[in-house]
């Protein structure tokens, strides 16, 4: 296996410092909340994860697309590498959705529009892992999960879109509140600086995750190779 | 409550949930970039052992060829 590139290790830096900058906004530079306290401050990380899993999806349906015109199985290792980031962010943002709710909602769970098309889309994409384990020929693996990761697309503008498109009582941060939403707020500029600085960084932190996962995957192709080498 | 929140006169005291929150995120990142080291690491030792399995294996089918020559 190749060492590790030094742009690797720069990027490693980099965002580590950005996650450090963005820590301190959220805690010391973004005011508190006039009514809901300091909860409030889980929004900031709450839609930058939910950012980076629908981010993942997206880039793994691309991978899908790239691995189905090239066959080219660097394509299905990119879409598994986007697939298992996006299952871990995604599942953050349920849980910190549902720490959010607890005193704001009175409740740690409600089967709200917004919150069951999330739930769906997790368990698409978990199902995805799933079929992966259950096919033996890579190629037949590779075909069936990249034809997997574009159908289970549908599931995330599904997702973006269902606190606007049906009654919901998930507050909307871009673009027209439902009026039987709770937990909305008005965003001072400090605020906004705070959530878009989140946003930028957790990008970096996508880009920096995939990046040592697609080594491992790189990693594990290797060792299969020696495996089959030995076995022949 | 947010309706009872209002009826307050300062923010509702929701830090636990919020320490909760951020928590959560951080453990939960750090279990997965462990995650990630691990299976490096456990590559890596496959790899060693394979390595060293491979010139024996050579030297078999090499000889195993010299047999049937």
């Amino acid at each position: 296996m190749q060492a590790k590139p030094k742009a690797l290790t720069y990027l490693d830096i980099f965002t580590a410092v950005l996650m450090l900058i963005s820590v301190g906004m959220v805690f010391f530079y973004a005011p508190m909340e006039a009514v809901m306290g300091n909860v409030q401050r889980v929004f900031y990380y709450h839609v930058a994860v939910g950012w980076v899993g629908m981010l993942s999806f997206f880039a793994a349906a691309i991978a899908g697309i790239l691995y189905l015109k090239s066959k080219d199985r660097k394509w299905d290792m990119f879409a598994l590498a986007a697939v298992e980031i996006g299952i871990v962010f995604i599942f953050l943002n349920i849980v910190t959705g549902s720490i959010w709710a607890r005193p704001i909602w009175n409740t740690w769970w409600t089967w709200d529009p917004r919150l069951t098309t999330a739930t769906i889309m997790e368990l698409i994409y978990f199902a995805y892992l799933m079929l992966r384990q259950g096919i033996e020929d890579p190629d037949r693996r590779a075909r069936f999960g990249a034809v997997y990761v574009i159908l289970g697309f549908v599931s995330v503008p599904l997702t973006f879109f269902s606190a606007r498109l049906f009654r919901t009582i998930h507050p909307v941060v871009i673009g027209t509140n439902q009026p039987g939403a709770e937990g909305q707020f008005d965003m001072t500029p400090k605020m906004v600086h705070t959530f878009l600085f989140s946003l930028f960084t957790f990008t970096f932190v996508f880009i920096d995750l995939m990046w040592h996962r697609l080594r491992l995957g790189r990693f594990a192709d290797q060792v299969e190779q020696l495996k089959l080498r030995l076995s022949l | 409550m947010i309706f009872l929140s209002l009826l307050q006169e300062g923010p509702a005291q929701t830090t636990a949930y919020m320490i909760a929150g951020y928590g959560v995120i951080f453990i939960v990142m750090a279990i997965y970039i462990f995650s990630l080291w691990l299976r490096w690491k456990n590559l890596h030792r496959d790899q060693e052992m394979l390595k060293s399995l491979l010139p024996a294996k050579t030297k078999e089918t090499e000889s195993g060829k010299e047999r049937n020559s």
